[in-house]
């Protein structure tokens, strides 16, 4: 930390400043091009006027409908989740150096989860539907198979990042290499493995809302029927119990979540505890002295099962909930596991309609679509950064003037997290008209909900030892911000925004499918025609632009 | 070139990469029984001497023969089943801190059982009676179900010890087993060990960072000094500065030393 405050900037650094520079005139320009002005939005306030007559009053269905929709929806979710967990724990252990049995295998698995993640979900659901008809398993099949690109790229890190002294020793004991992933590997992932499939059902849940839109099941499908016969009393009022929903269960993982991992351990967890002292250890009351266990005792009993202390019962309780959960979910979506086993074949032949690629004579218009999504992509980062920096800012505890408007903040951060995107470009379309402008407004604002958090995450973790040093010497809450907290947080800003245009470029892309804008929309013309070879195209370009900027990422993360 | 041996290394030499050496030439014949102490500074070679004789690290050049078997040409499962016998204390004590001290100390039987485990109910009733039972004998039985990174260090290098100890070693290794304790956990953690090597007249190759420690538990001091052996004696006899000059930051002296100890 210190060291870096006293850095002098390298040539380096120069020129990665300058890189930044120019990315941020790119979007500034891309803004600026797209006509997003307040003209824009007092010619849209009419519309919203009209807007706002033709929802309100709401109409919610019965209660039992809702309850209804959204079982299936959650149904859906939680086994598209669960599938792709389970097909990413042997993708990671291959694809992580640690684990994998040759470098062929690891070069292959990490090429599966590249290509997972380079194939939207919604592009999967319609080739899906093609082969299983509408339905739930349309849904756990496209999500569960684009899930892997992330599921699995994260867990591949996590297993890369452990200590690998337990599965020496373990090697040391004469035990094969399955029993030493087994004893020595899973152990310490599992509960970034958890964290991570609990992350990935709040995305879903999202993306669930989407896939509606081209005939999966659930609340989304029936938001979108009521779109299609322009009933919006009762689409936006689903789209409010979607929103409810994300909000509820977000909440449900997160506390899970931290739970599992502790507070302080929401970006990294520690690679080995230091050795501590007997008396500062939390351990369980009941365990420390059972009299049982003393030991000659013990073996006289035999006692070789643990006993049934409150974590014991607890972590039992999870295990059953989460059977319980599974179980509800299959008879709910009336997905079998043997079901999807067997649709697993019927997938890769599906999967095989993308080949060749093919331009379908229209490479040029797409090239320029491909413009259009990357502005849509650069001015809606730029939004996001603008709105996000004042709010991110004001969530974290450190920096917020007073305790309840960081939790004021962090529960603006945490709504619109929870609104779909679609559901906001759906809004903004409906504000704004048709058309890009829309895209960028859309993805600008919920773009807040990542970024937002992440700025204020990275914000409370920074190393509160300068900060205090400042404040002893008498500086104001915001030199104190400024001279410590703030270059302390730049690396990881440039390292958020560079994620989050990497993100909105994938968004722009699928945004574009319900008018707002670029090339989604050939893509899903392309599907819709069943021209597969073009859809394959687009996602090639939609590819190499995301691989542009993640590479762009890595040469600027070695600078700062 | 006893036929005793039961560890030989003959010219052992391994690289890591085109200029560092691990090993340098080192031969090494330890007999059934004989407790051997390796001593060097940091980074002389010591761990890489000891991941050689458990078939962790491969030579370069030069062979190595344990307990009959030809480790470089040896294969997979004939490898697993020699690690089996050997057993390895390492000085970071490398349990797996999340699952239970009695499930550590089961993991010490894998190589006996089939497939992997994970949670203390796969492994079978009599094994997990049987880790109590060394659980006891290092004195932690009452901490069988505690989660193991909630023991002080030198609780977890006695589970270490039980883990290994489960395995029925034939010629334990341990890799500076208490360069990470405090002086107390120390000398319990080295009482143990004693103990258990002199009851069941076991092979011990043991690293350490403390003249004294060597002196007191060795049958024979082997120095190192990058990757070479520099002193190879009985501790009969052997006196506490001889045995400082390993640790002499002066390279020249190094085969003044040997030629005296021939
Ligand atoms: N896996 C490795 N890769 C590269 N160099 C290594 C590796 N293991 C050990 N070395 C080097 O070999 C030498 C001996 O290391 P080591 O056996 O760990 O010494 P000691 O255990 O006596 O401290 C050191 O110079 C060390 O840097
Ligand atoms: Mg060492």
């Amino acid at each position: 930390m210190t060291e870096r405050l006293a850095a002098r900037p390298s040539t380096g650094s120069t020129a990665a400043m300058v890189v930044l520079l120019a990315l941020l005139a790119t979007a500034v320009w891309a803004f600026a091009d797209l006509r997003i002005n307040v003209a824009t939005f007092v010619d849209g306030a009419a519309r919203a006027a009209e807007f706002a007559e033709r929802t309100f009053p709401l109409d919610f269905p019965p209660p039992g409908e809702i309850l209804r929709l959204c079982g299936q929806t959650l149904a859906i979710v939680v086994l598209a989740t669960l599938l792709s967990t389970i097909l990413s724990v042997p993708l990671a252990l291959l694809a992580a150096a640690n684990t994998t049995p040759a470098r062929s295998a690891r070069f292959g698995a990490r090429a599966l989860i590249v290509v997972a993640r380079a194939v939207p979900d919604v592009v999967l659901a319609i080739v899906f539907v093609r082969v299983f008809g509408i339905g739930a398993l349309t849904g756990v099949l496209a999500m569960g198979l684009h899930s892997i690109g992330m599921i699995g790229k994260m867990y591949a890190d996590a297993i890369e990042q452990i200590d690998d002294g337990p599965p020496t020793a373990l090697r040391a004991t004469g035990a094969t290499r399955l029993q030493q992933i087994a004893g020595g590997v899973l152990p310490p992932v599992l509960p970034a493995f958890v964290a991570v499939g609990l992350h990935r059902l709040d995305i879903n849940l999202r993306v669930s809302v989407v896939l509606g839109f081209v005939g999966v099941e659930g609340i989304g499908y029936a938001i979108a029927e009521s779109l299609r016969v322009l009933d919006y009393q009762r689409g936006i009022a689903l789209a409010l119990v979607v929103l409810g929903l994300c909000i509820v269960v977000e909440l449900i993982s997160g506390a899970i979540r931290t739970a599992l991992l502790g507070r302080g351990e929401r970006t990294r967890f520690a690679r080995k505890p230091a050795p501590r002292n007997d008396e500062e250890l939390g351990v369980d009351a009941d365990l420390t002295r059972d009299p049982r266990l003393r030991s000659a005792a013990a073996l006289v009993e035999g006692l070789v099962s643990p006993p049934w202390t409150a974590r014991r019962i607890s972590s039992t309780a999870y295990g059953l909930v989460t059977a319980l959960v599974v179980v509800a979910s299959m008879s709910a979506s009336g997905v079998a596991p043997l079901e999807l086993l067997g649709a697993l074949p019927r997938v890769v032949a599906g999967l095989g309609l993308f080949f060749p690629p093919d331009g379908g004579g229209i490479l040029a218009l797409l090239f320029a679509e491909l413009l259009v999504t990357i502005k849509i992509a650069l001015a809606a980062t730029l939004i996001g950064v603008v709105l996000s920096l004042p709010i991110g800012a004001l969530a974290a505890r450190n920096v917020a003037p007073s305790p309840q408007i960081a939790q004021a903040a962090r529960l603006v951060i945490l709504t619109i997290r929870g609104i779909p995107e679609l559901i906001l470009a759906i809004v903004f379309v409906v504000i704004t008209g048709l058309g890009e402008v829309a895209g960028a407004v859309a993805l600008g604002v919920g773009a807040v909900g990542l970024l937002g958090k992440l700025v204020a995450d990275s914000l409370e973790e920074v190393d509160p030892g300068p900060e205090r040093a400042l404040t002893a010497t008498g500086a104001t809450r915001t030199q104190v911000f400024f001279a410590a907290t703030v270059p302390a947080g730049v690396r990881a800003l440039v390292a958020h925004v560079l994620y989050l245009l990497d993100t909105n470029i994938r968004a722009a892309t699928l945004l574009g499918i319900v008018g707002a804008g670029g090339i989604g929309f050939y893509l899903l013309n392309a599907s819709r025609v069943l021209e597969f070879g073009v859809v394959t195209t687009i996602l090639l370009m939609v590819f190499c632009t995301v691989m542009l900027v993640e590479l762009l990422a890595i040469w600027l993360r070695g600078r700062f | 070139m006893s036929p005793a041996a039961v560890v030989e290394l003959t010219g052992v030499t391994k690289r890591f990469g085109p200029d560092v050496l691990g090993l340098d030439d080192v031969s090494l014949s330890v007999a059934a029984g004989e407790v051997v102490v390796l001593l060097g500074l940091s980074g002389s070679g010591k761990s890489t001497l000891l991941r050689h004789v458990d078939g962790l690290q491969m030579p370069t050049s030069g062979g190595v023969r344990v307990l009959g078997v030809d480790v470089p040409t040896a294969g997979g499962r004939e490898l697993r089943m020699l690690r089996r016998r050997i057993g390895f204390v390492f000085q970071q004590f490398d349990l797996v801190g999340s699952r239970t001290v009695l499930e550590n100390v089961c993991t010490g039987a894998l190589g006996r059982l089939r497939g992997p485990r994970l949670g203390l109910p796969t492994y079978p009733r009599g094994l997990r009676r049987e880790a109590l039972e060394h659980l006891d004998r290092v004195g932690l039985a009452d901490r069988a179900f505690q989660r193991a990174d909630t023991l002080s260090g030198g609780q977890q290098q006695r589970v270490a010890v039980a883990r290994a100890l489960m395995q029925r070693p034939e010629v334990p290794l341990a890799d500076e087993p208490v360069a990470s304790l405090d002086p107390e956990s120390s000398a319990q953690v080295m009482d143990l060990l004693k103990t258990i090597s002199r009851e069941n007249s076991l092979t011990v190759l043991c690293s350490l960072h403390q003249v004294d420690l060597a002196l007191g538990w060795g049958d024979r001091i082997v120095g190192l000094r990058t990757g070479r052996t520099v002193l190879d004696l009985p501790t009969d006899g052997l006196d506490r500065d001889q045995v400082m000059a390993v640790y002499s930051r002066v390279g020249a002296d190094a085969s003044a030393l040997l030629t005296t100890a021939g």
